[in-house]
């Protein structure tokens, strides 16, 4: 894309300089944040478009993430952050997620029981509450709530150490921030999402109980066995493996955007924002393309 | 040996910050960077250290081209310092003593009573032994910077501490005995003495602790030279800047 930019051949010259420059700089590990570098030699460039600004961000965030994935099988095996990590994004995002999860369900059931009585299928209410909690609802809503409370956290936390140049003295005394910061993050997230979607689904399950049988006046026992009806691998397998995925796009784009925030606190602003905004949005598109793989690995026609 | 060789950086809409700088400094040396706010003292530093990388120009650090080295070549070169920052720069979620001791914990294969007993050395040295389990923000700012110059003396065997604006913002009285810090733990006859360089636009804590000043204007070196030069100089904008430094004399 960067060459249907260049009409003129200075223009050309001028583009294939900077590829080379930051081809180069990536190749040579010259800077963990090498966002900082490219962006200088980006903006010294007085180019009227950033989209070789955006280019190097992307491929900067791809190195990143490789790192910090890579940090997870090499020494030194940070397990005291990663714990950590684990309590704060797990134990402390549990009252929120029961929270939403109870209201989501209880809403869900009361919408799908209003439009099955009048097609007097009243009954069918805990298979289609239960497909669309486990399958959809359930690992999007709280991966969304999860992108807000953690998302958010881990931006301004890794964007305050940049900041207060906390980031800068882990570097100097020789300690790679990524593995130190990201790779933890990335743990946490990727094993503590699916734990709260599973807790979500179950609490989401119990908020439809409650409307169908109270609210509703259906058999709390046909609710169940038709929840039960459709505890079946594939749909499980489809709504527990989805918050995997999720969890590491989440603390990656999170870490990321924590990571190149410059600015003082206008910058800490606009990282923590873009950290949730991106978050949500790749939770959103990766969840239709999973959803698109899934039923086609699973064999389930559309 | 730390060689400046026509080192040129700019920052976004390409102001430069500093252009074609050239000096030498031993690391057993006492320097004080001298300058007006904004005027590159702590790029400085940051490009000593290989946290940024100059635009044109090439930085040697014993006699290593640190500007050709990836991020973990330049851990070897890094290791021969360390870095007091303005703010202190502390770990939030550590405590004193883990901040401290966080370069032991990283490397060093010393136990648990060990760490704990040169972490209550360093802070004894610096007075602050009491403070070992307070966390950073339960500390004034004088408290910081001292803890922040334990954990660089703490890490492993520094040839030379840089000190950005360690004095500023801190009332007089906590700033003369930083000062006092800085210039004890310099004690010691070179080549084998630990040196530092203090990046400040104080000149009156400058003098106090350093032997060789060097003044940046424009990104360039206006002045670098001893006491007595600085005294002497004939420079209008530097005798300006060292305006309070005069009027100290005059006192005296």
């Amino acid at each position: 894309m960067l060459w249907i930019e260049c009409s003129l051949v200075s223009e050309y010259r001028l583009c294939l300089r900077v590829y080379n420059q930051f081809f180069q700089q990536i190749s040579m590990e010259r800077s963990i944040i090498l966002y900082s570098y490219i962006d200088r030699q980006m903006l010294n460039m007085a180019y009227p478009i950033n989209l070789k600004g955006n280019i190097a961000r992307l491929q900067d965030f791809y190195v990143m993430s490789v790192k910090a994935t890579m940090g997870i099988f090499r020494r030194p095996l940070y397990f005291r952050e990663a714990i950590e990590q684990m309590d704060y994004m797990g134990t402390g995002s549990f009252f929120i997620v029961f929270l939403v999860s109870l209201f989501i369900g209880m809403a869900l059931c009361l919408q799908i029981s209003a439009e099955l009585s009048n097609l007097g299928l009243k009954m069918y209410t805990g298979k289609i509450v239960g497909i669309s909690i486990i399958r959809e609802i359930g690992p999007v809503s709280i991966a969304l709530v999860f992108a807000g409370r953690v998302g958010s956290g881990m931006a301004s936390e890794l964007g305050s150490m940049m900041l207060g140049h906390q980031v800068d003295i882990l570097r100097v005394q020789g300690v790679d921030p990524v593995k130190k910061l990201v790779t933890p993050r990335i743990i946490g997230s990727v094993l503590m999402l699916p734990v709260l979607t599973v807790i979500g689904d179950a609490v989401s399950l119990f908020g439809g109980y409650y409307i169908s049988v109270y609210v509703s006046h259906q058999s709390g026992f046909f609710y169940w066995s038709q929840i039960k009806e459709i505890m079946s691998f594939d749909n499980i397998f489809s709504g527990v493996m989805k918050p995997f995925i999720f969890g590491y796009l989440i603390s990656c784009i999170s870490c990321y955007t924590g990571l190149s925030t410059r600015g003082g606190a206008r910058g800490l602003r606009t990282s923590t924002t873009t950290a949730v905004v991106y978050s949500m949005i790749m939770i959103i598109l990766s969840d239709f393309i999973l959803t698109r793989i899934l039923l086609y690995v699973l064999g389930m026609r559309v | 040996m730390i060689e400046f060789q026509n080192v040129s950086i700019a920052f976004n809409n390409n102001h430069a910050v500093l252009h074609d700088l050239s000096f030498k400094a031993h690391f057993y040396e006492k320097i004080a960077i001298l300058g007006i706010s904004g005027g590159g003292k702590t790029t400085l530093l940051r490009l000593m250290l290989g946290l940024v990388q100059p635009d044109s120009g090439r930085i040697f650090i014993d006699g290593q081209d640190i500007t050709e080295l990836s991020e973990s070549e330049l851990r070897e070169s890094r290791m021969k310092f360390s870095i007091v920052f303005q703010e202190g720069a502390l770990f939030d979620s550590l405590n004193v003593r883990e901040n401290v001791v966080f370069c032991f914990r990283e490397y060093s294969n010393l136990s648990q009573e060990e760490i704990e007993k040169k972490a209550r050395e360093l802070l004894h040295k610096l007075g602050i032994e009491e403070a070992i389990d307070l966390m950073p923000e339960e500390l004034s700012g004088g408290m910081q910077r001292r803890v922040a110059i334990a954990r660089a003396l703490a890490g492993c065997n520094p040839k030379m501490v840089l000190y950005d604006e360690a004095t500023s913002g801190l009332d007089p009285l906590t700033a003369d005995n930083i000062c006092s810090l800085i210039t004890d733990l310099a004690k010691g006859e070179p080549p084998e003495r630990t040196g530092f360089i203090i990046v400040t636009h104080k000149v009156t804590d400058a003098v106090k602790v350093a032997e060789r000043f060097i003044y940046l204007r424009n990104g360039e070196i206006a002045f670098d030279g001893d006491i007595g030069a600085l005294r002497n100089t004939e420079d209008p904008e530097l005798r300006a800047f060292t305006g309070e430094l005069h009027l100290s004399e005059k006192h005296l």
